[in-house]
């Protein structure tokens, strides 16, 4: 299913109330890792109402920076 | 007398002995009006947000929280806000509940000095009495809640993570155990943020430079006097075990983990064991922060776990970070100030106290004797130049030695009858920031604005000539008078 924040079909299920009341479902994007409840504020799980500057939709999350560097490799060390 | 030293060191022992967990602790707190239980059905979002929101903003009096009644999670205990007043620091440590912040601070400062404290190895840990290694589902098995409303997802926000030196695992003292910022990304992996500058950060590096995954054991509702240690900023050889032993008097117990050479808090309620994946980063965030600003989304750190050990019916916990004032400050305000006096007074025994309880230090008001006219700046020097002053300690205010520097009106008073500010005020540009302040720009960038409201010492003169009206010294017996003549009419009303 779609993401509601990067817009893409990388979202799944991943949880239901596991108090057996099925309250709620929970999903999560595999692609940009947002996670959201069915039972959230329309503001917070609806993209369209969801504010533009939080969205994702178009950006390349390759390119996003790294706090902390992925260092060199140690001498003789190999992937 | 304070009211802290009016109990004695043995009361406040026996006190801390019963906090060796977190049920121990929330005895004490029930005990003390300060432990709310809710028992209302409430939706996860946003309902318990706003509980989280009310309480930890109550900075002096904040009760702890715990719901039991969560949508969808009925039956799973969720605890909020345990460290998130004043009157529940005290109590962790045996004070009394309205034990004003100066005397907290002397009081933790002696039991800071008892370094290194007991640690023990103990088997068949309570946090290991229920081990889950297969279908690990966190969305199902701990109560989570969206902190603010645009966190990109649900975060573990009083984790104590700890970690290890790979190329140095028997260094105990180098063990690290740090609160950070994690982000449940699917039922079994987790987003993490430890920075450059944490101790956690170094362990990262070193397991990265020779591609290896770095073994990490999550705990949740650890002990509360560890909790406390993992927000402080110990050197990295100081052991944060060995810290919350000292302070609280008695050894520490602690475990092994069930899937790696780590020690773990033995009566942590839930244990998270796995490791970080080496040389990848993946989406995170945004997160509401301590500054009150959402962090941007960018590539961290991941968390695999393979292991979920618990207490029975275990007792979750999280804390409100975001819009200030928080938990947040009032975990780390204490650990703060006291871990920056030590530094300063190694060098500069004229300082009397430090209150770095502002936005994890942001601010910083110093008391110190004017040794000689210009010393108070220097002491300001001294801050900035902290392994934490470098790049927190943006606004630095000095006070004479017996201002409080936790009064307020004490402070005020200082800026509004020593400073003048073409002498008193110093900004030094271009130093490092931190970079979460949203006024931080290029985030890592910053000033540092010094404000010298101690009294000029010679050769230094005073702006004029005058007499200045000494202190009462007859007045702290009346204090004490009219403190118990208000206790008496209290109790008699109530």
């Amino acid at each position: 299913m779609m993401c509601v924040r990067c817009y893409e079909d990388t979202a799944t299920r991943v949880a239901n109330a596991p108090d057996g009341s099925n309250d709620w479902e929970v999903y999560y994007c595999q692609r940009c890792n947002f996670s959201w409840r069915s039972t959230e504020e329309p503001e917070v799980i609806d993209p369209e109402k969801r504010e533009a500057y939080f969205q994702l939709k178009g950006v390349d999350l390759d390119t996003l920076l790294h706090p902390v560097p992925i260092p060199p490799l140690k001498p003789g060390i190999k992937l | 007398m304070s009211p802290a030293e009016a109990m004695s060191t043995k009361e406040q022992e026996k006190a801390t002995v019963a906090h060796r967990d977190l049920r121990g602790f929330m005895e004490t707190l029930e005990a003390q009006g300060q432990l709310m239980q809710v028992h209302d059905e409430l939706l996860p979002e946003p309902d318990v947000r706003g509980y989280m929101r009310a309480a930890s903003q109550m900075e002096n009096d904040g009760p702890a929280i715990v719901f039991d009644n969560i949508k969808g999670y009925r039956g799973q205990k969720l605890l909020i806000n345990t460290h998130g007043s004043w009157a529940n620091t005290a109590l962790l440590f045996g004070m009394p509940k309205k034990t004003v912040l100066i005397d907290q601070f002397h009081d933790l400062s002696k039991k800071w000095d008892r370094y290194p404290g007991e640690v023990k190895w103990v088997k068949n840990a309570a946090c290991q009495e229920n081990v889950v290694d297969a279908s690990i589902n966190l969305y199902e098995m701990l109560p989570l809640v969206r902190i603010n409303p645009f966190d990109g997802g649900y975060f573990l926000s009083k984790a104590s993570v700890i970690s290890k030196d790979i190329t140095d695992p028997d260094n105990f003292d180098a063990q690290n155990i740090g609160m950070y910022r994690l982000q449940v990304q699917g039922p079994d992996t987790i987003g993490l943020q430890a920075l450059a500058f944490h101790d956690m950060g170094i362990h990262l590096i070193k397991a990265e430079e020779l591609n290896k995954p770095l073994p990490v054991a999550v705990c949740l509702g650890a002990p509360p006097v560890v909790s406390m240690m993992a927000c402080s900023c110990l050197e990295y050889s100081q052991s944060e075990y060995k810290m919350a032993g000292a302070l609280s008097g008695h050894p520490l117990e602690v475990a092994k983990a069930l899937t790696s050479d780590l020690d773990i808090p033995a009566w942590s309620e839930i244990v998270l064991e796995g490791y970080v994946i080496p040389r990848q980063r993946f989406p995170e965030g945004p997160f509401g922060e301590f500054p009150g600003s959402y962090s941007g989304v960018r590539g961290q750190n991941r968390i695999k776990i393979t292991k979920v050990t618990h207490r029975t019916k275990p007792i979750m916990e999280t804390l409100y970070i975001g819009r200030p004032w928080t938990e947040h400050d009032t975990i780390d305000g204490l650990a703060t100030s006291i871990t920056l006096y030590k530094q300063l007074k190694a060098s500069m025994p004229e300082v009397a106290a430090v209150n770095a309880v502002f936005n994890h230090g942001l601010s910083v008001i110093i008391s110190t004797r004017n040794r000689f006219g210009g010393y108070a700046k220097s002491v300001a020097f001294r801050l900035a130049s902290t392994p934490h002053g470098i790049s927190y300690a943006k606004n630095i205010i000095l006070v004479d030695e017996d201002v409080n520097p936790f009064d307020f009106t004490s402070v005020m008073t200082a800026l509004s009858t020593r400073v003048r500010a073409d002498k008193d005020v110093a900004i030094i540009t271009n130093t490092p920031g931190m970079p979460l302040d949203p006024s931080s720009d290029p985030p890592g960038m910053g000033n540092k604005l010094i404000i010298d409201a101690t009294t000029p010492a010679p050769p230094d003169t005073m702006l004029r000539e005058v007499r200045m009206v000494d202190a009462v010294p007859s007045a702290e017996n009346a204090a004490e008078l009219i403190r118990r003549f208000q206790e008496g009419f209290a109790a008699h009303k109530g």
